[in-house]
Parts: C-alpha cells; sequence; structure tokens
C-alpha cells in the first residue's frame, strides 16, 4: 500500500507532450541530445520538458553547462514554427536567472533572437521581444544589443507591431535608453521621439504608460531634450497631465520636468499652460507623481514670470514639507527655495 | 591401446617363474659372424664399461637408443598382432588364388571378360537417382477450438464491501501525495511571481528616487551654466566698456596733440607759397607769359630779317667782287660795265 510520504520528485508522467525525464544528473545531458533529434516530436517533448524544468535556477544552471544553449540557438532557424516559439519560452525563462543572462550574452545569442524579430508568427515575436525585454535590463545587455544596431530597428517597430508587442518593444526601448547613453543618441538618431508622440495618444493605457515612461527616459541626455522641444511633444504632456492612469501623470510630469531644465522647455511648458495642470498633482499622494510635479514646478519657477504666478501657490507647496517621504520634503523645499528666491 | 597381460605363471609351488629368463645382452661381435654364435647357443658377455650400448658420462644430452635394442612389451605386442593379421591375410589370399591349377609351362592365366558386350570394371557400383516430392500442403481449415469437457464442480466467490481494503483510508495517501504536490507546484509559482513582483516594485521606486534626482541635478547644473554664462557675458560687457573707454581717451588725446602741431601749419604754408611765387598778380602775370614772348620773338625775327639780308648783300658783293676779278683777269678789253 502507499506511503504517505510525498516523494522529491513529480510523478513521471503528467504531461503527454514532454519527453520523459532521465534520472538525476542524465535528465539534462539526454534532453540536450534530444534537442538534436532528426524528428520533430522528440524536439518538441525536449523542449516542452526543458520549459518546465527551467523554473529552477539549479536547472537553469545545469542547462547552461551542458552547453544547451548552442543547440537553442540552432533551433531558433529551425523550420517549424511551434518549435521556435517553444525555444524563444525557454529563452526567455532562462533569462529570469542571471547566469542565464549572462550566458546569453557569451554565446551572442541575441544575434540570433534579432533576425526573429521579423518571424510571422505573432507568439514567436512576443516571446523574442519579452527575452529582449529582459535583457535591456542591465548595462552590458544594452551595450550588447546597441552594439548590433537592434535600437533602430526596434523603433522602427514600434509602429508596425501589434497591441501587446507594441508595449513590450516600448518598454524595451524605455530600459534601454535608461540603461545606456549610447543607445539614447541611437534612438535619436532613428527619430524616437516623433515614433513616441504618435504613441503619446494611443487608446490603449498601457501603452501609454510605456510610451510616456520611454518618453522620460529620453529627456535625460541634453540632445532628447531639444528634441521634446522641437517635436512639440510638451502640449502632448500637458494634456496626458490629466490623464486617468497615476503612472502616466507621473511619467508625464516627469518627462515635463527634464525638458524644463533647458531654457526653451521651460518656456514652451509655460506656454503650454502646465502650472495649472502641475499644481494639482503636487496633492497627488502617489510618491511619484507627487516628486515629479514639485521637481517640474522647482525647474519652471526659474523663469520670474512663472516665479510671479508660484508665489501665490506657496502655501500649498509647505504643505508637502511635512511629508513622510524624505524625497518629498527635500522636493518641496527646493521648490520653496527657488520660487522667493529674488535676484 | 590394449596390452594384454602377461600369462601369469606360476609355479607349483607359487614361486614366481619368469616367461623369459633374463639374459645379459648380447654383445656384438666385431669379428665374428652372429649366426654362428647363436647356433651354438653360448652367450658372450661382454664388459659393460666398454658396451657402447650403456649411456655414459652427461645425461643433459640427448642419447639415442642404439640400434639393436630391447622393444618395449607394448610395441612388442603390436608387432606380434602385425604379424599375425600379415599371415592371416596372406593365407586368405592363398585361398582365393589356389582355385585354378597352376599355369601349364609355357603359358600364363590372365582374366578375361566372355560377355558379347565388354563392360568396365570397377568398384563402383552403378546407381541412378530418383528425385520423389510431396504434393504441397493444401490450406486446412482452422481447427475447431478445443473445448474439454466439462468437469469438476463451479465455485463461486463474492467480495463484500469492506473485505479487501477500506477505500476511504487508502487512498488518504494518494491524495495527500496528488494535494500536496500540486500545491507545492502552485505555491512554487505563486512565490516565484511575487518573487519577481517585489523586484519590479523595488525597481520602480528606485527608478522614480532616481528621476527625480537626476532632474533636481540636472536643474542645478543648469542654473549654474546659466550664471557662468552670465557672468562671463557680464564681464566681457564690462571689458568692451573699458575697452571703448581706452580708445576714446586715447582718440582725444590724439586730436589734441594733432590740433597743437599743426596750429603753425598754415602761417608756414602760405609763406612757403607765397616764396615760391604760387600768388601772383594775373595782369603782371599775363604780360610776363604773353605779351613779353611775342615781343622776344617778334624782335628777333626782325633780327633775322635784317641778317638775312646783310647776308644777301654780302653774297652779292662777293658775287660782284668774283667776277669783276675774273674780268679783270681778261685781257680783252677793257670794258667795265658794272652788272648791276
Amino acid at each position: 500500500m502507499a506511503g504517505s510520504r510525498i516523494s522529491e520528485q513529480l510523478p513521471p508522467l503528467i504531461d503527454r507532450n514532454q519527453s520523459p525525464l532521465a534520472f538525476g544528473q542524465r535528465a539534462l545531458p539526454r534532453l540536450a541530445a534530444e534537442l538534436q533529434n532528426p524528428e520533430l516530436t522528440v524536439r518538441q517533448g525536449a523542449l516542452a520538458a526543458l520549459r518546465d524544468l527551467i523554473h529552477d535556477p539549479e536547472r537553469a544552471y545545469e542547462t547552461i553547462y551542458h552547453g544547451c544553449l548552442e543547440r537553442l540557438k540552432v533551433l531558433l532557424k529551425d523550420e517549424d514554427s511551434s518549435i521556435r516559439t517553444a525555444t524563444t519560452e525557454v529563452l526567455y525563462l532562462l533569462t529570469a536567472h542571471s547566469v542565464g543572462r549572462e550566458a546569453i550574452l557569451r554565446e551572442d545569442v541575441v544575434g540570433c533572437l534579432s533576425e526573429l524579430l521579423d518571424e510571422p508568427v505573432d507568439a514567436c515575436r512576443r516571446n523574442t521581444h519579452l527575452v529582449l525585454k529582459m535583457m535591456s535590463g542591465f548595462p552590458a545587455g544594452v551595450a550588447c544589443m546597441v552594439s548590433l544596431g537592434l535600437v533602430p530597428r526596434l523603433v522602427m517597430k514600434v509602429a508596425a507591431e501589434t497591441e501587446d508587442i507594441r508595449e513590450l518593444v516600448l518598454s524595451t526601448l524605455g530600459s534601454c535608453m535608461r540603461v545606456d547613453t549610447q543607445a539614447a543618441q541611437a534612438a535619436l538618431a532613428s527619430d524616437v521621439v516623433t515614433v513616441l508622440r504618435e504613441q503619446l495618444t494611443h487608446s490603449s493605457t498601457n501603452i501609454r504608460r510605456e510610451a510616456t515612461a520611454a518618453m522620460i527616459a529620453i529627456s535625460v541626455p541634453p540632445q532628447g531634450k531639444v528634441k521634446v522641444c522641437e517635436e512639440e511633444v510638451l502640449p502632448v504632456l500637458v494634456q496626458l497631465l490629466s490623464d486617468e492612469d497615476l503612472e502616466i501623470k507621473a511619467n508625464a510630469a516627469g518627462t515635463i520636468m527634464n525638458t524644463a531644465v533647458i531654457t526653451k522647455g521651460k518656456f514652451q511648458s509655460l506656454q503650454a499652460g502646465a502650472l495649472a495642470p502641475l499644481l494639482h498633482l503636487v496633492e497627488c499622494e502617489h510618491r511619484a507623481v507627487c516628486a515629479n510635479a514639485l521637481r517640474a514646478l522647482t525647474c519652471l519657477a526659474e523663469v520670474p514670470r512663472a516665479r510671479e504666478q508660484l508665489l501665490q501657490h506657496l502655501p500649498l507647496l509647505q504643505t508637502r514639507l511635512n511629508h513622510p517621504e524624505p524625497i518629498i520634503q527635500r522636493a518641496s523645499a527646493t521648490a520653496i527655495q527657488v520660487i522667493s528666491w529674488t535676484p | 591401446m590394449a596390452s594384454p597381460l602377461q600369462p601369469y605363471n606360476q609355479a607349483p609351488n607359487g614361486a614366481y617363474v619368469f616367461s623369459s629368463r633374463p639374459r645379459p645382452a648380447p654383445t656384438r661381435l666385431k669379428y665374428k659372424n652372429p649366426a654362428v654364435i647363436q647356433n651354438e647357443e653360448s652367450y658372450v658377455y661382454g664388459n659393460i664399461m666398454y658396451d657402447r650400448r650403456v649411456v655414459r658420462g652427461n645425461t643433459y644430452a640427448p642419447h639415442t637408443l642404439p640400434l639393436r635394442s630391447q622393444p618395449d612389451p607394448a610395441e612388442l605386442q603390436k608387432q606380434q598382432e602385425a604379424r599375425r593379421r600379415a599371415l592371416a591375410r596372406k593365407r586368405a589370399k592363398e585361398q582365393f588364388r589356389l582355385l585354378t591349377p597352376e599355369a601349364v609351362e609355357g603359358r600364363k592365366h590372365t582374366d578375361v571378360q566372355t560377355e558379347l558386350y565388354l563392360e568396365e570394371l570397377s568398384d563402383h557400383p552403378e546407381d541412378a537417382s530418383v528425385g520423389c516430392q510431396t504434393d504441397a500442403f493444401l490450406d486446412k481449415p482452422a481447427t475447431p477450438l478445443f473445448i474439454p469437457a466439462k468437469s469438476g464442480k463451479d465455485v463461486a466467490t463474492q467480495i463484500e464491501e469492506g473485505e479487501l481494503f477500506h477505500f476511504d483510508t487508502e487512498v488518504q495517501p494518494v491524495l495527500e501525495v496528488l494535494i500536496g504536490k500540486t500545491m507545492e507546484q502552485a505555491l512554487l509559482e505563486v512565490l516565484e511571481e511575487e518573487e519577481l513582483a517585489s523586484l519590479r516594485a523595488q525597481q520602480r521606486a528606485f527608478q522614480e528616487l532616481r528621476n527625480a534626482e537626476i532632474v533636481e541635478v540636472q536643474r542645478l547644473e543648469e542654473q549654474e551654466r546659466r550664471h557662468r554664462e552670465e557672468k562671463i557675458r557680464r564681464l566681457k560687457q564690462q571689458r568692451e566698456v573699458l575697452e571703448n573707454e581706452r580708445v576714446i581717451a586715447e582718440k582725444i588725446a590724439a586730436r589734441v596733440f594733432a590740433q597743437q602741431y599743426l596750429a603753425d601749419l598754415l602761417p608756414s604754408v602760405y609763406n612757403t607759397l607765397r616764396d615760391q611765387g604760387y600768388f601772383y598778380d594775373p595782369v603782371q602775370r599775363d604780360i610776363e607769359t604773353g605779351f613779353l614772348p611775342w615781343l622776344m620773338a617778334e624782335v628777333d625775327s626782325a633780327l633775322e630779317k635784317r641778317e638775312i639780308v646783310l647776308t644777301m648783300l654780302d653774297t652779292l658783293i662777293y658775287d660782284v667782287a668774283n667776277s669783276r676779278q675774273e674780268t679783270w683777269k681778261d685781257p680783252l678789253p677793257l670794258l667795265v660795265t658794272p652788272e648791276i
């Protein structure tokens, strides 16, 4: 009769499509060998098994150790689309571990992935973009992507892709530009500001959020600020300040605050009437919204005309001084200081 | 190997008796005929020290048996057997052979075939091969199922509800494993997602802080830059103003100096001009330049005319004088006709 101790192993044949796992250390070498098998069903089974295994970090390390990445690279070019989809999913799960990310950089898998950007199958493209999104989270990955010239391609893909994939592309671009200045230069060279401006008015909240996040990243370097002023993005941003989603508001305020550092940006923001919404946002409880709004007001307050107007609203800012978050306290203190400055 | 035992001879009194009495090996005599010696039946003893058949000295080197050695008892038996068989064969042959009488002198018996047709005599008997093949198996109909006749008694058993096992208690561990594993898996997945979510939240918080701080830094930088530029501009302006003032002062000084220097320029200039005759009376000048030269020219021409006339007169006189002279040279009439 069955004992009541739960074994460490899962029952052997849960999913019919998965190839059975060998015991202990033999599991991964066997899977690696199966990945090269010319039979389609065998490869699919192996990929399905790998997909379930790779959630475990130890198994992920073993996979890399046994050189499965080489096989996966070969499989990326396979003719069958289900194999490609499964391979990209496995790669996505691998990027969740840092050994996986390092291995992907080392084996130059990103180059092979970039060929899949034009893939007709949606699921495969989605997974590819997921992988790229994960890889854009850290400097070495972004450096790799920039060197492969992926940033201009991604900029072009923004307009061309379907909605959910567009989100991923936008977030990838945002992280790239945030992490590495070279990526920002490359993106600016491919007119990313124009592309982003179109996305700012999209109906889907997620896309707007990602677009504004990318905007805030691109407005950090000085050329970005100039471009933002040139492309007349500020009126759109001022509109977005009244959007429903908190993150979008925060990002819009952030972009305004970045752009208002340069003189041209200040004047354009004032022309677009940014003061009133920003004052409204200062009262918001969300930390990012409040902080960004305060900083934006600080930048705008360097213009004498704006200072006059803001002097009337000093009490509002002073209420913010007692906020528990240190960042908001500092921001409000700086704002008050700048507004009350006289030459 | 059949080695029939020697017949065991027993003497009547039980003592052992040799079947062949031991005797010394006969020596080989060099100079005497051995047949002669055997007929005599006297044994010639030799000195074993000088017997060639005795192996002396080194026993390591192989030595071959000398020619006439005592044969092995087994060998002996075999040879006896062989002799007996040969003898038997010979007797058999003899029996066959001696059916026909011997040939008369001068004639010879030969074997001859007296049949009509000669046939080859050989040891091989004639043989002929004959083949035989059974019919192929026809399709057999399936053998009917062999159901042996029923024998014995029928017996039945019925298992009641709780007799073999009690389901509820037995299923407990199985259920535990199944549900436990499922829960474990689900928990793992939820944990993973939670981990990811908390990582994201942390990232986001960091990003917000970073953004705010970056913008502050940039704003201050910008401010600094503006102030610095303003300062530079003002300094430049100031410098320009100073420069202008300096230039103006220089100009004024230069002008004053120039004025002074050129104060008495005018009188001296006038004096010089007057000295050089640039101020003149026009009538006087006119007379001087126009009238007097003309006058002189006229005078000149008049004088010239006079001179011409005088010269002409001189020439005339000269000519006349010359001709007069010639006339005077001529001894002809003394006519003096002045040809005037």
